[in-house]
C-alpha cells in the first residue's frame, strides 16, 4: 500500500455518520479515512468499516481503523493507526504481516524513532496547533516540530491537530507528506467543501 | 467449514466448569483486584479467567493479561479477553470472549484462527446462531438476579437456561446472579458450568470460594 506524495486524511468524529462523512470526503477528493469512534460497539464499527472500506478501494483511497487490529483484521482494512495508549506498534505489526499499512501517532523525536523501529508506515505527528477535537493536556507541538522528526525519521508525516484551511498550507511547507483532520471537516457544514479546500491548500 | 478441524480440537478440550469475570474497574497500575485474583487462585483449581475491562486502553489491558497470563498458568487456569481478539493472541490467551454486539465471529474465527472463542447469548435463537457460526463455548445469563450486570433485562431463569442448553450441542456457562448454592441448579438444567463476578470479587477468600462451588459442581 503506497501512500500518496501529499494527502488529506479525514477522521471519523463522534457524531457524523461515519459511512457518510466517509462518502463526502470521498467526494471531495480525500486519499485516506480513519474510523476512529470510541464508545461504538464493535459491531457498529465492523459494518461502518467493511462499507467505508469497500468506498474507498472505488475511490483510490486507503482505509485505516483506529485503535482496533482485531476488526482491521477480521475485514482485512487497508491499514490500521495506533495512538501510544494503543496495542504496541510492534506488537500490532506482528499480527498484520508486512503488507498491511500501519500508521503510528508520535509527539517527539524518540517517539518517532521507536515507531519507526517497531514496522511503522507512517507517523502521525501531532498535535499540532490546539485541538477542540480531543483532550490534550500537553501544549501544542508547533509546526516547528516537523522538521526534526522528518531529519530524524525516514517515514512520511502525517501532521494532526487543530488543522485547517487557514494553516493547512504551513504545515505542508514545514514538511508534512499528510495532514489528518477531525472536526475541520466532520464539523463542517459542508464536508465536501472543507475537504476540496483542505486539499487545494495542500497542493498551493 | 474451513476451521471444524480446528473447531473439534478445542471442543474435545474439556473446560473448566467455573468462570471468574473480572469485575471491571481495573486501574492503570495494572495490579487490581484482577492480579490479586489470579494469585489466589489454589494451584490444583483451573478455571476460566475473563479479563473484561472496558476502561483500559489497549496498551494497558495487553499489559495486564501479560501480567496474569503466567499467574493463571500456574494453575491450569486459562485467560479470555472480553471482546479483543487482537489483545487474546498478543497476550497468548486462550480464547475470547465476544459480547453480544461484537463484530462477526466469522471474522474473528477466520482472522485469529489460534483463539478459542465465545459468545454472550440471551436467547435461544442467538445461542443457535452462535453455535452454528463455530463458537466454542456460550455464556447465557442473567439467569437469577443480580446487581452486576443490569441492562441486559429481567432475570431469564431456569427454565429458559435449560431451553438454550437443550438447543445447543456446546457448552453453555450460566452467568447472572450464580451463587454456590443454584450453582447445581443451573447444572440440572444442562449448563456445563457457571461464570460469576461477584461471587468472586473478595480475593482473599478466593479459594474458599471456588471449593463450595467445587461442592456442588461435577468435576
Amino acid at each position: 500500500m503506497k501512500l500518496p506524495r501529499r494527502f488529506l486524511c479525514v477522521i471519523t468524529d463522534e457524531n457524523r455518520c461515519p459511512v457518510e462523512l466517509a462518502r463526502m470526503a470521498l467526494e471531495g477528493g480525500a486519499r485516506m479515512l480513519q474510523l476512529r469512534r470510541k464508545n461504538a460497539s464493535g459491531n457498529e464499527l465492523f459494518s461502518w468499516a467493511i462499507r467505508i472500506q469497500e468506498l474507498c478501494r472505488q475511490n483510490d483511497a486507503i482505509f485505516v481503523v483506529n485503535d482496533r487490529v482485531d476488526i482491521a483484521m477480521a475485514m482485512q482494512a487497508d491499514g490500521v493507526h495506533l495512538g501510544q495508549e494503543d496495542l504496541p506498534a510492534a506488537t500490532a505489526r506482528a499480527m498484520l504481516g508486512p503488507e498491511v499499512l500501519l500508521g503510528v501517532s508520535v509527539s517527539n523525536v524518540e517517539e518517532a524513532r521507536r515507531a519507526h523501529a517497531d514496522g511503522a508506515d507512517y507517523l502521525g505527528l501531532g498535535h499540532i496547533f490546539p485541538t477542540v477535537s480531543k483532550e490534550k493536556p500537553d501544549p501544542p507541538l508547533g509546526i516547528a516540530m516537523i522538521e526534526p522528526v522528518r531529519k530524524a525519521v525516514d517515514l512520511p508525516i502525517v501532521a494532526i491537530g487543530g488543522i485547517d484551511a487557514d494553516n493547512a498550507s504551513e504545515v505542508i511547507r514545514a514538511g508534512a507528506s499528510g495532514l489528518a483532520v477531525i472536526s475541520a471537516v466532520a464539523s463542517a457544514e459542508n464536508p465536501i467543501d472543507a475537504t476540496r479546500e483542505l486539499i487545494r491548500k495542500i497542493w498551493l | 467449514m474451513k476451521f471444524g478441524h480446528r473447531n473439534m480440537k478445542r471442543t474435545q478440550q474439556k473446560l473448566p466448569r467455573l468462570m471468574i469475570v473480572s469485575n471491571g474497574r481495573e486501574h492503570l497500575d495494572a495490579r487490581g483486584l484482577a492480579e490479586r485474583q489470579a494469585r489466589a487462585l489454589p494451584e490444583s483449581e483451573s478455571v476460566l479467567f475473563q479479563l473484561r475491562e472496558k476502561g483500559l486502553e489497549a496498551g494497558l489491558l495487553l499489559e495486564l493479561a501479560h501480567s496474569l497470563k503466567p499467574l493463571l498458568d500456574a494453575s491450569g487456569s486459562k485467560l479470555l479477553i472480553n471482546e479483543r481478539a487482537d489483545i487474546a493472541l498478543a497476550a497468548g490467551a486462550y480464547g475470547v470472549h465476544l459480547p453480544e454486539n461484537s463484530l462477526p465471529s466469522s471474522g474473528i474465527r477466520k482472522a485469529f484462527p489460534e483463539l478459542a472463542t465465545g459468545k454472550s447469548v440471551h436467547s435461544v435463537g442467538a445461542a443457535v446462531d452462535a453455535m452454528k457460526s463455530g463458537i466454542d463455548y456460550l455464556l447465557f445469563g442473567p439467569v437469577f438476579a443480580t446487581p452486576s450486570k443490569e441492562g441486559f433485562g429481567a432475570p431469564q431463569g431456569l427454565d429458559e437456561l435449560g431451553k438454550v442448553c437443550r438447543s445447543v450441542s456446546i457448552p453453555v456457562f450460566a452467568v447472572g446472579g450464580i451463587t454456590p448454592e443454584k450453582s447445581f441448579a443451573c447444572l440440572e438444567q444442562g449448563a456445563w458450568g457457571i461464570a460469576a463476578m461477584g461471587a468472586f470479587l473478595d480475593a482473599e477468600s478466593l479459594g474458599k470460594t471456588i471449593s463450595t462451588f467445587r461442592s456442588y459442581l461435577p468435576s
